[in-house]
């Protein structure tokens, strides 16, 4: 009996000493306490899926429009037609990260909103009336972009522009063919989110092929490439010698680029705070995850500190011209300022977040070496 | 005999208990004891018998960098050409800096902390330089006009803008933070960095197939190339021929402010890639502390000692008489290429000691050479000095 106390003693002493060590040195058990199912569940039940069904809406809507516009194609259908391809490609700032799945595995990313188009190319397809829109040197011929020019590019007035619609079937053919495969990739998309969903939301490991990995990978890297670059940094020219004006976003209906950078930081808020896709409720989040790990950079809330720096990104978006090329061209240094201060929460996400979740990244950046 | 058995089981329970505790403890330890670093006397590492050491890429860049200095200084430069030195790393005289790939501009102030409105201003000095400088070579430069300044004491010249600016000194000494400090302390040896490439130095992978060296070692590497690249791998003197960034000046800070500065850097790259191969993160992120703050020093001294340089000559020269204006304003923009450095120095904990604005605001106090103000001069130096601890 005195042996058993001695050992019990002994052993609860050990206990302590090694759990208190454990969780001083590493956040190992707390990371793996954190419901990630729930948080799965979430993100795709009341962010992901409620995003595309929008999305999903606001296309057929699209579809609609543009048969009436080919089918009479005058000024009052071009304004509906140019209405519902804004409010689409609004939508479409709301699923564009979350590159996952079927929607990496066809390239549909690619073919929804490559910028700048490919004009020459494209006016080929148009005059050839025939390719084939999956081929990747097609990629910058095709989606949102695409319309921009088809819709605000073609002409010098509109006049001009539904001009190329009144002669011939060729340019109403494509505008057709480039909406039908907007939707069809959707579609594709959104079934495979209907069927796939079990599978997807019980992938919750901390491994690198894990739909939670693979999402927080893909957000950060969407952060990074998708927004931070493409709609602000290569136009300003963060990457090459000068600046880049012609690569903005929606370049021919040139004045609504701050509208859809603007839309797409919403949401990657939202993502973050874990704000449903109808902003009428909350769940866990990567913010929650933070908040639960007590994750902290320099004596403050890691999570705050993220939603502080991406609101002042938002508000530093916000003080641009609706028009970047004009912004480009009269005051670049906002621009930089703005890049600058989406460029903070790169950090924060990538490096100071995916440390808390003890997560790598899935993708590397150029060296240079 | 069950009585016995049930008697005993708790027993070797809590026994087979105690056991895997000990075992889960000593393990912890373990892993403290196996990767004790010890530094070899000088930065030579190796693997299967060759050297685990490269950072050709540093070195072509402090080749260009060289070039780049001396072309903003030329009369007969063009735009095309320099922007064609500066951002697609082509038109060097020596000729195999072109087949390289590597370039500057796109590794000037492109941290992921440096902000992106600085390359646009060296981009604006390439224009300046060969639009107003350029063509002003044989006038004598005055207040809003450029031309040359002829110095006092000797045949030589200086060219400046129409502020006073020698730009091919902002230029070459902004590279110095811009390019060579950046990518060291907030690139290459930044935790972020480095940690990303964890994994694979754990399990002992390649940087890439047919290389002899893991991410992390070469990344270490890399930071020490953008210091040693043109210097002697094992025993750098500094001062470096061609080096015209941070080697020459590190030399400088040796001889003058600090010395012993040299060894301490040197010998905490040594220790510091000892500990990568030994797998020792924490001895690793401490010799990275060491350099960031002493690598950090280097810029605040010239700033320093540049500002303080104008102020006396100024002094000096207002009083007396003569042209003082050619020695000071090239000193100046010395100087102000080593503020705008600033902004990228880190004092360890990931934090310049000055940020983009408040190296903007000094900045802006010279933003006239032929105008600026001693007093401002001076309080910006003792500012520098005082919160860098100089």
């Amino acid at each position: 009996m005195y042996k058993n106390f001695f050992l019990l003693l002994l052993t609860s002493f050990l206990l302590v000493q090694c759990s208190s060590s454990d969780d001083d040195s590493n956040t190992m058990d707390q990371t793996a306490s954190y419901d990630r199912s729930k948080m799965l569940i979430h993100w795709v039940d009341n962010i992901i899926n409620p995003a595309y069904s929008a999305f999903n809406t606001d296309l057929s809507n699209l579809d609609s429009s543009t048969k009436a516009f080919v089918a009479n194609p005058n000024q009052s259908n071009l304004d509906d037609l140019r209405t519902k391809w804004l409010v689409s490609y609004k939508s479409w700032q709301h699923v564009e990260m979350f590159d996952i799945g079927k929607a990496e595995e066809i390239y549909y990313r690619l073919k929804m909103n490559v910028y700048p188009i490919d004009k020459t190319w494209l006016e080929n397809n148009i005059s050839n009336g025939s390719y084939d829109l999956d081929k990747p040197e097609n990629y910058a011929a095709q989606g949102f972009s695409a319309l921009d020019y088809m819709l605000y590019g073609l002409g010098a007035d509109d006049t001009e522009i539904l001009n190329k619609f009144k002669s011939g079937v060729k340019y109403s053919n494509y505008l057709t063919a480039l909406v039908n495969k907007m939707a069809s990739l959707t579609s594709t998309v959104i079934a495979d989110w209907t069927n796939n969903r079990e599978t997807f939301i019980g992938s919750t490991d901390n491994t690198a092929s894990s739909s939670t990995n693979k999402l927080i990978n893909d957000f950060i890297f969407y952060y990074e490439k998708g927004f931070r670059a493409n709609k602000i940094g290569i136009p300003a020219g963060v990457f090459s010698g000068g600046s880049l004006p012609s690569k903005v976003e929606s370049f021919y209906k040139k004045d609504i680029s701050k509208d859809l950078a603007l839309e797409a930081m919403e949401a990657n808020i939202k993502f973050f705070n874990g704000t449903s896709f109808d902003g009428s409720s909350s769940g866990p989040s990567l913010k929650s995850y933070l908040i639960h790990l007590n994750s902290t950079k320099n004596n403050t809330s890691l999570s705050s500190t993220i939603e502080t720096k991406l609101q002042s990104a938002k508000n530093s978006i916000n003080s641009l011209s609706n028009n970047f090329v004009t912004q480009i061209q009269t005051d670049n240094n906002k621009m930089l300022t703005t890049y600058d201060q989406i460029q903070t929460v790169v950090v924060l996400l990538k490096v100071d977040m995916l440390q808390a979740f003890d997560i790598s990244t899935d993708y590397v950046d150029a060296d240079g070496d | 005999m069950n009585v016995m058995k049930i008697k005993f089981l708790p027993k070797y329970l809590l026994i087979a208990c105690l056991s895997l505790f000990v075992i889960s403890c000593s393990d912890d330890d373990d892993v403290v004891v196996d990767n004790t670093v010890t530094p070899p006397s000088d930065y030579t590492f190796e693997r299967n018998g060759a050297t685990s050491v490269s950072y050709s890429g540093q070195t072509a860049r402090l080749k260009m960098a060289n070039e780049l200095s001396s072309a903003m200084n030329n009369a007969s430069s063009t735009k095309s050409g320099l922007t064609n030195m500066f951002d697609n790393g082509t038109g060097f005289s020596d000729a195999t800096l072109d087949a390289t790939g590597k370039k500057i501009g796109n590794k000037t102030f492109a941290s992921a902390v440096a902000s992106s409105t600085v390359k646009p201003k060296f981009d604006a000095w390439i224009t300046d330089f060969v639009d107003n400088v350029a063509p002003k070579f044989a006038v004598t430069a005055t207040n809003g006009s450029a031309g040359f300044l002829q110095d006092a004491g000797s045949t030589k010249k200086r060219y400046v803008n129409a502020n006073g600016h020698e730009l091919n000194q902002l230029f070459t000494k902004g590279l110095i933070g811009g390019m060579a400090a950046d990518q060291i302390v907030n690139g290459y040896l930044s935790p972020a960095k480095l940690n990303g490439a964890k994994a694979g130095n754990d399990a002992g992978t390649m940087y890439a197939e047919g290389k002899n060296y893991t991410s992390m070692e070469h990344y270490w590497d890399e930071g020490f190339g953008y210091l040693y690249g043109l210097d002697d791998q094992k025993k750098p003197t500094l001062g470096a021929t061609g080096d015209v960034l941070l080697n020459k000046y590190a030399k400088k800070i040796e001889d003058s402010n600090s010395p012993g500065i040299a060894k301490k850097i040197y010998d905490a790259f040594i220790l510091g890639r000892a500990a990568i191969v030994a797998k020792n993160y924490t001895v690793r992120d401490a010799q990275a502390v060491i350099i960031q703050q002493e690598i950090s020093k280097i810029i605040g001294y010239k700033a320093v000692d540049y500002l303080e340089d104008f102020v006396n000559k100024a002094t000096a020269g207002v009083a007396g008489s003569g042209e003082w204006r050619a020695a000071a304003f090239h000193s100046l923009s010395e100087g102000y290429g080593f503020i705008l450095s600033l902004q990228v120095t880190n004092d360890g904990t990931g934090k310049p000691y000055f940020t983009n604005a408040e190296v903007n605001t000094m900045l802006a106090k010279m933003s006239n050479f032929w105008t600026v103000n001693n007093a401002d001069l001076t309080a910006m130096a003792n500012d520098i000095k005082t919160k860098m601890s100089l």
